[in-house]
């Protein structure tokens, strides 16, 4: 079965990087799973899932993490995984909601909607944000599994976001996949 | 991985667009309801109706709130009732009506379709006993529907039939005189009549349909409005072509067709009841930016009716077939442009400034679903005039394979330019002038069918 480690690399952003570090895991003979990786104002950050034989620690990984060239040094954090990637991913919500909030960008929105959510025992599985001029939008992808009434959830949604000055949109994602994708059912 | 742009443009498309699912129109048969006698068919039609459309208004909303699309119609449609009531006599078939009204007020619907009958090639004495009840049914109950097939691409157009339609209309009209002639408001006349159209007056449950089947109508005319207007001022209008419009409609028409499919896809899943259709029909409603004439100006003429419109609307329809039809797995109904004047404010202010004519209208509806839909006459039309008009556009459709069908609303008492409004969705109009009145009188007295056109040798 192995070990499974989850990683997170930072670093400046430089073409190579996503080899060099998939050739580390590989070196190791790591199995990669899943990996995520984006790149936000020439800073490059990675979140991935691999699997490494039983002796190999997590020390050994960041070590062999250390040996990569860059032109600040190599942020990485190591944990091994305590429930399996398969388990994990089993417990995705079929009832995951997508949430655009638009409005003037000023300081404190990312939060006031993130502990809205909190409030009401809505997990964020993703979330984006841009700027845009004055303009501050963010895209946040929610678990309702745990709501009760989504009608509910609108309406104290709408008055805390009006507050806000904020213009928000709430709608099941599959509406998204609906209107996005070739494949629907 | 749902990209950002992606989810920011179906949000402008639910948020700013008013994007709605017209309509969802359970379709039920209603052929095993035949009794021995009136009374005992209409208490079986009413059960069966109860049993098959009960949880259906409640499954629409519970839908509709978990996507946050709203639903705004929710409709029955049944098997054309002359078939249900074979022997019935004209008070028979009155009081099927009354069953179905009850049957449509129980449910919780808005509106019941299928008072219907097809009698395209010839009529029996049960279709003659129906036709003359369609003006009693009508003016008596309130959610009711009636349409008739009168030809067909394979029989021809039955002018015996055509001939009692005419004066059907103008008695729909007189007996509901005090609401403006509205009962002709609720009857519509066909060509090529499908069977699983969703949309009002024409929806019926055809012979060919299963026990019960839901199709859904999506439409939305001012989505496709706004998003011409957002690609013309962020590209300009020098930089586009016809073909970029026709491209921008198609992919608009694709989002809006795939709402609809899935909110159809939910209820009929919820419900254990077989999918049908996606109708893919631009259906105007008279809100002020959901019209399909603004999308005729929008894409160059000043006014609808102007040279050109015919051009512009056939590249709509198309561009809305296209984009609708790959959406979808199974689409049906009438799928096109719909130019219902009263319903479309922008039609009916063409109406009114005599920019849009009868006679551009009937052109318009060669390239368009369905036909002269929806237009108040003056109440002094007679009726071989009205049974004329209905046969040119009949004719329209048997020749070119497509289905055409005339809402005429001859308003009592009123004449051209006066205006006249029904309401909600069935919108307002200044009424329509009609040419040459009174000098078809001779064509219509022949009676007969104009036989089956030809089906090759087509130029």
């Amino acid at each position: 079965m192995g070990k499974q480690m989850v990683m997170s690399v930072m670093s400046k952003d430089r073409p190579g990087i996503v080899a060099d570090i998939t050739g580390v895991i590989y070196k190791l003979q790591g199995d990669l799973a899943d990996l995520n990786q984006s790149v936000l104002c020439d800073y490059f950050t990675m979140i991935l899932i691999a699997t490494f034989e039983d002796s190999v620690t997590p020390e050994d990984v960041v070590a062999a993490f250390s040996h990569i060239p860059s032109e600040t040094r190599l942020e990485v954090v190591v944990k091994e995984m305590k429930i399996p990637m398969e388990i994990a991913k089993a417990k995705r919500s079929p009832e995951t909601y997508i949430l655009t909030a638009q409005g003037k960008n000023k300081s404190g929105l990312v939060h006031r909607i993130s502990l809205f959510c909190y409030q009401h025992g809505i997990n964020i599985l993703d979330l984006a944000t841009t700027l845009s001029g004055d303009q501050y939008t963010m895209i946040l992808q929610l678990d309702f599994s745990a709501v009760e009434s989504v009608d509910d959830i609108r309406s104290s949604l709408t008055s805390c976001a009006e507050e806000a000055g904020l213009s928000v949109v709430l709608q099941h994602e599959d509406i998204f996949k609906a209107t996005s994708e070739i494949t629907l059912f | 991985m749902l990209r950002s742009d992606h989810i920011l443009a179906t949000v402008e498309m639910i948020q700013k667009e008013n994007l709605d699912v017209r309509a969802v129109t359970m379709g039920i048969n209603l052929l095993d309801c035949r009794g021995g006698v009136v009374s005992e068919t209409c208490r079986r039609v009413e059960e069966k109706i109860g049993t098959a459309a009960a949880r259906f208004v409640e499954t629409c909303n519970k839908v509709s709130q978990k996507y946050g699309i709203p639903v705004v119609n929710k409709r029955i449609s049944v098997t054309p009732i002359a078939f249900v009531g074979a022997g019935f006599d004209r008070q028979g078939f009155v009081e099927l009506a009354l069953a179905l009204d009850r049957a449509a007020t129980a449910a919780g619907v808005d509106i019941l379709g299928g008072f219907s009958a097809q009698v395209e090639k010839g009529m029996t004495a049960t279709d003659r006993e129906y036709i003359a009840s369609i003006p009693e049914a009508l003016a008596r109950t309130t959610k009711l529907c009636a349409s008739i097939n009168i030809a067909s691409s394979q029989k021809g157009i039955n002018m015996d039939a055509l001939a009692l339609i005419g004066q059907t209309v103008k008695d729909l009209a007189e007996i509901t005189r005090e609401q403006n002639g509205f009962g002709a408001a609720k009857f519509v006349v066909f060509c090529n009549q499908p069977g699983d159209n969703p949309f009002m007056a024409g929806a019926i449950h055809g012979l060919e349909e299963a026990d019960l089947v839901l199709n859904v109508g999506v439409s939305g005319p001012g989505v496709i409005a706004r998003a011409l207007d957002r690609l013309i001022s962020a590209r300009g209008r020098e930089n586009l072509g016809l073909d970029d419009i026709a491209e921008e409609i198609k992919q608009t028409t694709f989002r809006v067709t795939r709402c609809g499919e899935l909110i159809g896809r939910k209820v009929s899943e919820e419900m254990g009841i077989e999918f049908g259709v996606v109708d893919l029909s631009l259906a105007p409603t008279p809100t002020v930016g959901d019209s399909v004439g603004e999308i005729l100006e929008i894409l160059g003429v000043d006014v609808v009716g102007a040279p050109g419109s015919t051009a512009i609307l056939a590249m709509l329809n198309d561009a809305v077939k296209k984009g609708g039809i790959f959406a979808s797995k199974a689409v049906g109904g009438l799928s096109g442009a719909f130019i219902p004047v009263m319903e479309d404010e922008v039609l009916a202010a063409a109406v009114g400034s005599g920019a849009l004519c009868l006679e551009k209208l009937e052109a318009m509806t060669c390239v368009c679903s369905v036909g002269l839909d929806m237009i108040p006459i003056p109440g002094s039309v007679d009726a071989d005039t009205i049974s004329a008009i209905i046969a040119d556009e009949m004719a329209l459709g048997m020749i070119n394979n497509k289905t055409t069908a005339v809402r005429l609303i001859p308003i009592p008492g009123k004449e051209a330019g006066d205006l006249v409004s029904f309401g909600g969705l069935f919108g307002a109009s200044p009424i329509m002038p009609v040419r040459n009145v009174g000098k078809s009188s001779r064509f219509i007295a022949w009676g007969g069918r104009i036989p089956a056109p030809i089906h090759s040798f087509k130029n």
